[in-house]
């Protein structure tokens, strides 16, 4: 059977835009975490080899037991036989507490790592990084990838490590007790070997496809509910009814894949648990006939035999998991491989004076945005940047603002260029508010701080207030302490807005770049918020990308913005009085001046 | 009937569920699929029957090496081998039954959970909320899956039990008793342990939720927080909230390593005893030294069963609260079915669309602007003329009520743009096929609402060799900026190209260069057919055939915008945004 599609391509259903760890770094990584943790795996695995020990004890005193029962001889007493039983059994029960329950100590406190380092770097990122690569690729690997790794750390690791201690045990206890027997042994291995060399080149790919179809199926359902509106107003039942259906025959597709993979599988690993059992029963049975091993010792064998199934079926059973943690560690590991651009933390500013010098810039090699832009804004100023969309309104803001550097050209603050400065000294001096309006899980006033850890109840209201935001504020539930956020009071797109732009105010850089930042709101409160905000940020140097002419108006300068080339600047006046796109425009949205 | 397969999937036709109760719900899906829980529970007895019987064999094996007996060691281990093969083809015969059970069940309940949510369409999200379902679509899909999964496996695990049983009561009264009693009395007392557990497990869950919750949002708002700050909060906050998850699971660990250690120590116990008695019987001769093996044999293999016991006891129990949860989703039913709607519309191009509760007239063939004082007017006054909500039920379109015309037909005959349209994810392509009239091409769309840059900027992230219709829109368009959202959606509803059209706010997000291109367009391309736009902004207005002002959601003007812009003091303030306390 061949695989239904390419499990790359049913598996990868966004794409990456951060590195992935190659598996240098991948082990350099694991390495650091043992030393971190050496003596409690040193402690896990030597509680473990205690409890497997006494799990021996058994097949030894069955031997001996059955030895004695077969030769009448009084070699050991039933009831000893019992109470040493026994004894081994509560040594087993003990120690197996105790290894289960460093285990996971140990794996809670590397998971607890793993998260923590990942999260440190993610938030450290070079903005611009965070910028191209969006925040999917993050946020995913922040879900999805920190769950397998549970998964793998949680179970897979502690139970492949001690079934893997068990096995030797078991191994060596076999080779002193009956070293013939052991040979037979042997035939497990090419049906093991090769049935499962076969099979891990298959399934782990074919079970990532597996479970991402699977979560396409119930993305799809989600989907469906959220948008039922849509679907209602639209007449997509149908449509979207199909789109289940095909997710679902999508992933079926897969689960019989993977369901042929096992049934491939397992009866070569059951021919490998049974062969030896076959051999140990004929060929041992012979030997004792023949007097070379004792019956008791056949007893032990077998059992050992036995005893050995479990452990490598758990090693079988959990490897594929190993592999799925370690695509997770890969990606998790994967964003300390982002490199730091340069910058140099000496630079500082002479004054507020922004300078755009004949600016390039594009996302991709050989097709540019901006084709040589040139500005100057003085400290204090209002600049609105009007134009059409897909002009480079928006690339033109996030480069005064530091995010991206320039290709070539320059872009200098006071003398110093912007993009070589740390991105912790750019947004003391440039902030940037844009539309994505998130709103942070935690209280109103947690949302406020992190502009300034040390603002008061009164500065945070003051900064709500002047967005225009008092209204509402004052009538949440609980005030600055209510929860909003996923999970929490929801706010509208409009109320997050204002959030974001209070929070610029609290943060209080010089220059600020708004991009569209009243745009979800009302268009009438939109333009009270202006104005209020205008008040508020009297003296301070506001470059806003708008699409309301209003804003526009408001200004000091204008600049029409197309093609990624200024084409008009200058004062609402002086562009009215050119009378070019600018004033065409204007004179049909106010027509009645 | 045939059993319904793997291949068969996904079904035509999923059913009609019984919901009257949760068990009554879990009887008719298991009804549904019969065939391979027969089969499923044959095949499991046969596989743990054979592997129940090799415990016997191998004592049979000890016993001949100790008389002697080569042949019967030879024939023995041709049985074991046969065994072994049997038991391995019932297994995986078994394994297939099992995984058809739960991927037949899954997959019928997730049709009919999309089918319920497409047929109540908007009211859903009211009823109930979208994590609800979710969460049932999700989990609890997978639990009635999972206890269908494990019927093949409880019916085998109970003839194997009973098999055993009754090998050791012929042997002996007492052995016999021992199993019988034994298994069932291990069963209940690890049963119980297991329910604390749950607790504690459910509130580390909660607490790794909430950690995953906070990571997540940390690195979704990451951009917002790399503008302004604040990284250093958020570490620390996470980091708590991590600690918190490390020494909630330690909890649980705690409570879970004794579990564990107490499945080492009652099941050693257990074949301790059988082992003590059996040695004791072997000693004065009622039974072989082999029997004695074969005892130990059986004690171990009895735990087979019990586990399965304990398995099945959970499945059954989550199935049930599962099936409670899906019973709720399924057993919903749409609030405006109650009118019979056996009425057909007028014909379109001479029908005014007019609405009682705002008094606002639609006169068919032109172009209206609806300009209302507040937003949250706008949204009700368009979905009301959707009509297929419970309050549009009493619109009039000529003398004929929505609520009176059937949902199919309305629907052919308005299309209404709600203010946040949701783009499904897909391709661009898929995005774009709506039922419409198939009269207008999607070039031709796209050029209306003005969205070529859209298209260009999608190019770079398309995966069909450069074609933008091949490009993948991400839920909700996420990946769109808002003015790229809201002309895509545009396009869309003109591809539909409906005979009444309602859009609501359709270019709020878009810069005022392209809002004039949009508004222009839309006044050629709906030339002759009855469109209706809910705006303020004075582009649309201006083109506008027809403009109603809407007070507190009632009309109160109507005419040009010019004449109302001259003439009108408050048109002129909602429209001109001037701050209407300065006049």
């Amino acid at each position: 059977m061949m695989p239904p599609e390419d499990a790359v391509a049913a598996s990868t259903l966004t794409g990456t835009a951060l590195p992935i760890a190659q598996e240098a770094t991948i082990r350099r990584y694991v390495r650091s975490l043992l030393k971190r943790h050496r003596r409690m795996f040193t402690a896990v695995v030597g509680f473990h080899s205690v409890a497997s020990i006494s799990g021996l004890v058994g097949p030894f005193v069955l031997g001996a037991l059955v030895e004695s029962l077969a030769t009448g001889s009084v070699g050991m007493g039933i009831d000893m036989a019992a109470g040493i039983f026994v004894v081994a059994l509560v040594i087993q029960t003990v120690f197996t507490r105790a290894t289960r329950l460093r285990a996971s100590i140990l794996g809670e406190e590397v998971l607890a790592d793993l998260r923590e380092d990942f999260l440190k770097r993610a938030v450290s990122l070079p903005t611009g990084v965070v910028e191209r690569a969006g925040t999917g690729d993050l946020v995913s690997r922040a879900t999805v990838d920190i769950d397998k790794l549970n998964h793998a750390v949680r179970d897979a690791v502690p139970q492949i490590t001690i079934s893997l201690v068990t096995a030797m045990f078991v191994a060596v206890a076999m080779v002193v007790s009956a070293p013939i027997l052991a040979l037979t042994w042997l035939l497990a291995v090419p049906p093991i070997l090769f049935s499962s060399r076969w099979y891990f080149r298959r399934a782990p790919q074919a079970y990532r496809a597996e479970s991402a179809t699977y979560a396409a199926v119930t993305s799809s359902v989600a989907e469906t509910v959220d948008s039922g509106r849509t679907i209602e107003l639209y007449q997509l039942e149908q449509t979207r009814i199909a789109e289940t259906d095909r997710r679902i025959h999508r992933w079926v597709q897969w689960e019989r894949y993977t369901l042929w993979l096992r049934c491939s599988w397992f009866p070569a690993i059951e021919a490998g648990y049974l062969l030896p059992l076959a051999g140990v029963l004929c060929f041992g049975g012979i030997l004792v006939i023949h007097g070379t091993i004792s019956l008791g010792e056949l007893t032990t064998g077998l059992l050992l035999t036995q005893m050995l199934t479990e452990p490598v079926d758990e090693m079988l059973m959990w490897y594929d998991e190993i592999q799925v943690g370690q695509a997770s560690l890969a990606r998790l590991v994967g964003v300390q491989e982002v490199q730091d651009p340069e910058t140099d933390s000496d630079l500082e500013p002479l004054d507020d004076r922004l300078v755009v010098d004949d600016v390039r810039f594009g996302y991709r090699a050989g097709k540019d945005v901006l084709h040589g832009i040139d500005l100057d804004v003085a400290p204090g100023e209002r600049l609105a940047l009007v134009g059409p969309s897909g002009a480079g309104k928006s690339t033109l803001g996030r480069l005064m603002a530091g995010i991206y550097a320039p290709r070539t050209g320059s872009i200098e603050l006071g003398g110093a260029e912007l993009a070589r400065m740390p991105a912790e000294n750019v947004r003391s001096q440039v902030a940037l508010v844009n539309q994505e309006h998130h709103v942070f899980v935690g209280t109103m006033r947690d949302n406020m701080l992190l502009a300034k850890r040390d603002a008061s109840d009164a500065e945070i209201l003051s900064a709500l207030d002047s967005v225009d935001a008092s209204p509402w504020v004052e009538t949440l539930p609980e005030a600055l302490d209510t929860e909003v956020g996923s999970g929490g009071f929801s706010l509208s797109p409009g109320q997050s807005q204002q959030l974001a732009l209070a929070r610029l105010i609290l943060a209080n850089p010089h220059t600020l770049v708004l991009d569209e930042a009243t745009s979800l709101l009302d268009p009438r409160a939109a333009r009270h918020l202006e104005r209020s905000l205008n008040a508020v940020l009297e003296g301070r140097t506001v470059i806003a990308i708008a699409h309301r002419l209003h804003t526009a108006y408001d200004a000091d300068r204008i600049a029409v913005v197309e093609h990624g080339l200024i084409s008009e600047l200058g004062s609402h006046d002086e562009l009215v009085a050119a009378d070019g796109a600018y004033a065409a425009l204007w004179r049909s949205w106010r027509d009645a001046d | 009937m045939s059993p319904i397969m793997l291949r068969d999937l996904p079904l035509t036709d999923p059913g009609q569920p019984e919901f009257a109760s949760a068990s009554s719900f879990l009887r008719w899906l298991a009804s549904k699929q019969w065939q391979t829980i027969v089969l499923g529970s044959i095949w499991g007895s046969l596989w743990l029957g054979a592997l129940a019987l090799m415990p016997g064999v191998i004592g049979r094996v000890i016993e001949a090496a100790k008389i002697g007996d080569q042949h019967t060691i030879l024939i023995s281990t041709a049985v074991i081998i046969a065994l072994g093969i049997f038991q391995s083809i019932a297994g995986i015969l078994r394994h297939r039954m099992a995984v058809t059970n739960w991927v037949v069940a899954s997959s019928r309940i997730q049709q009919l959970i999309t089918r319920k949510a497409v047929d109540l369409g908007g009211q859903l999200r009211r009823d109930i909320a979208t994590g609800e379902v979710v969460a049932v679509a999700s989990g609890d899909v997978e639990k009635i899956g999972w206890s269908l999964e494990v019927l093949g496996r409880l019916v085998g695990a109970i003839f194997a039990f009973l098999l055993v049983a009754v090998i050791l009561l012929q042997a002996s009264t007492l052995l016999g008793c021992i199993a019988l009693i034994g298994i069932p009395l291990l069963g209940l007392v690890v049963g119980p342990l297991l329910r604390p557990l749950e607790k504690r497990e459910s509130a580390q869950r909660k607490r790794l939720g909430r950690a995953a919750e906070l990571a997540t949002d940390t690195v979704a708002g990451l951009r917002v927080l790399r503008g302004i700050g604040g990284e250093d909060l958020f570490i620390e906050r996470f980091q708590a909230a991590s600690q918190e998850v490390r020494s909630a699971a330690v909890d649980v660990a705690k409570l879970r390593s004794l579990l564990e250690a107490m499945q080492v120590a009652l099941p050693g116990l257990f074949v301790v005893t059988v082992v003590w008695v059996g040695a004791h019987l072997a000693q004065n001769g009622t039974i072989t030294v082999g029997q004695l093996v074969a005892f130990y044999g059986y004690s171990a293999f009895l735990l087979m069963p019990l586990r399965i016991f304990m398995e099945a006891a959970e499945a059954g129990t989550k199935a049930y609260v599962s099936a409670g949860r899906v019973i709720r989703v399924l057993s919903l039913v749409r609030d405006d079915q109650s009118a019979p709607r056996d009425a057909h519309a007028p014909d379109v191009t001479m029908a005014r669309l007019s609405d009682p509760i705002s008094g606002l007239t639609i006169e068919p063939g032109i172009l209206t602007a609806v300009v209302c004082a507040e937003q949250s007017t706008a949204d009700e006054i368009s979905l009301r003329l959707a009509g297929i909500d419970a309050t549009g039920l009493d619109v009039l379109l000529g003398d004929i009520a929505l609520g009176q015309i059937p949902r199919d037909e309305l629907r052919d005959v308005i299309l209404v743009q709600d203010k946040d349209p949701a783009l499904l994810s897909g391709t661009l392509r898929q995005l774009l096929e709506v039922p419409g009239s198939g009269r207008i091409t999607i070039a031709e769309a796209i050029e209306v609402a003005s969205a070529e840059d859209v298209l260009d900027s999608l190019v770079d992230t398309s995966s069909g060799g450069g074609d933008p219709m091949d490009a993948m829109i991400t839920e909700r368009g996420r990946s769109l900026s808002g003015g790229q959202r809201q002309r895509l959606a545009l396009a869309r509803s003109l591809l539909a190209d409906a005979p009444i059209l309602v859009l609501d706010e359709p270019t709020s997000a878009v810069d005022a260069h392209t809002e004039a291109r949009i508004a222009g367009n839309l006044v050629d391309f709906r030339a002759g057919m009855t469109t209706v736009v809910m705006t303020s902004s004075p582009l649309v207005l201006d083109r506008a055939d027809i403009v109603v002002l809407v007070i507190d959601g009632k009309v109160a003007a109507t005419g040009r915008h010019r004449e109302l812009l001259h003439g009108n003091n408050d048109y002129r303030a909602v429209v001109t945004r001037e701050e209407v306390t300065s006049s």
